[in-house]
């Protein structure tokens, strides 16, 4: 019996997760689906996709929600991907949203179900600095819908775009504050920096 | 190409890569920059990661100028070159860093580095691991890296790779940035790493795997 808890211990310890495996379950109703190859992607496509996730929740380095307008757990742990809830974290919202393949070489648009558990393999310090085949940085000034403004923390997609210093920007922002538009003045914040998807069709 | 191609080529590189953590892979002779890769004799079969204290100005490479701004200028950068991986750490008060070394698949940054990893600290330790799975090796197979937080004690990480164990040194007081081409899950955007903490004279003072997922 030492032994397995001395084992147990270290797991913890080791994967920084503290015991969060015993959290709820909603990832056992996601799936690990395909995407859908697509032809085209607008963006006021991306605009309803990202619109649908509002008040799902957010879970740090997730990718599924349904469309309950319901965070089914809220209020987890931060920066704990083991506690398993509701929801995309900044990065995969931005990824899901825009469409984009798990291998950083592709720059073909990928639509993911909701459902669908996936991150992708960008942080937002990632996006921010433009990594990524479908990625690129753009000017702040000249960001519009469907671009996004990003730290090396934090990345929300410009839902409206605003001429008087701020924009409604859509996020997955926090476990407190869940997925959601938000007025936000990344365009006047210089930890912030502009960046684009490649591709949009309309 | 089709699409279920695609799916199927990113399956077998999963597959792949997670097969390749066994026992069965020779030691290698040498590191990533060419030097012979010394053994730790406590731990048979290991490869020591060579690993210094240098100044900020390594960073030149990895980190825009604005970024280095925003750096002290007396702030120690701890440099590792392992096997397969290269990789520059360091921390303010409240952040840890690290420069990723390898092959950026895109083709968009040069060599040596393909990632640049910022994470935040909780009372010194870090919060999330910060896994990067962005880069390749030379042999363009998925090359992951991630931080382990040393316990108490502890002067070297080991981690399990093809046929060895690969050792880092601690150092600074930072979080060890580790990387691996074994367990590494590209499609979930996790990785696996199998990891023992030892001490100055090579006695364990824990193991367990270290399960990281991109994040943030």
């Amino acid at each position: 019996m030492k032994a397995f808890i001395a084992a147990l211990v270290a797991g913890f310890a080791l994967s920084g997760v503290s015991g969060a495996q015993a959290y709820h379950r909603f990832w056992a109703g996601c799936n690990a689906d395909p995407p859908t190859f697509m032809t085209t992607m607008t963006r006021d496509a991306a605009q309803t996709y990202a619109n649908a996730a509002r008040y799902e929740g957010y879970q740090w380095g997730g990718g599924c929600w349904n469309y309950d307008d319901v965070d089914s757990y809220p209020n987890d742990p931060p920066q704990q991907a083991g506690t398993h809830g509701e929801g995309g974290d900044c990065s995969g919202l931005a990824f899901k949203t825009w469409r984009e393949s798990t291998d950083p070489t592709k720059d073909g648009r990928y639509y993911w179900y909701a459902l669908r558990n996936v991150h992708g393999p960008y942080t937002a310090a990632d996006f921010r600095a433009g990594y990524g085949a479908p990625n690129h940085t753009v000017a702040k000034a000249t960001a519009g819908v469907m671009d996004a403004f990003a730290s090396s923390t934090h990345i929300g997609l410009v839902f409206i775009r605003s001429l008087y210093g701020g924009d409604q920007i859509v996020e997955a922002k926090c476990e407190t504050c869940g997925t959601n538009i938000f007025y936000r003045t990344y365009r006047g914040d210089s930890s912030y920096g502009g960046v684009g998807r490649w591709g949009w069709t309309g | 190409m089709g699409l279920d191609r695609l799916m199927l080529n990113a399956a077998a590189v999963t597959v792949a890569a997670v097969a390749g953590c066994g026992h069965g892979g020779d030691r290698p002779a040498r590191l990533l920059d060419g030097r012979p890769a010394a053994e730790f004799a406590p731990v048979p079969g290991s490869v020591v990661a060579t690993a210094r204290v240098l100044q900020l100005s390594a960073l030149a490479d990895c980190l825009s100028i604005s970024e280095r701004a925003t750096v002290p200028a007396d702030t120690p950068v701890v440099e590792r070159v392992g096997v397969s991986g290269r990789s520059l750490t360091f921390a303010s008060r409240t952040r840890v860093f690290a420069c990723d070394g390898g092959i950026d698949p895109a083709g968009e940054r040069p060599a040596p580095w393909c990632g640049a990893v910022f994470g935040e600290l909780e009372d010194g330790r870090p919060a999330d691991p910060r896994l990067d799975v962005l880069c390749v090796d030379r042999a363009y197979e998925p090359l992951a890296y991630a931080f382990v937080d040393p316990v108490p004690g502890a002067r070297w990480i080991g981690v399990r790779q093809d046929g060895y164990v690969e050792l880092y040194e601690v150092l600074g007081g930072l979080p060890v940035r580790i990387a691996t081409t074994c367990g590494i899950d590209l499609e979930n955007d996790h990785a696996a790493f199998s990891v023992t903490q030892y001490d100055a004279e090579g006695r364990e003072l824990l193991r367990g795997e270290l399960e990281a997922a991109v994040a943030g």
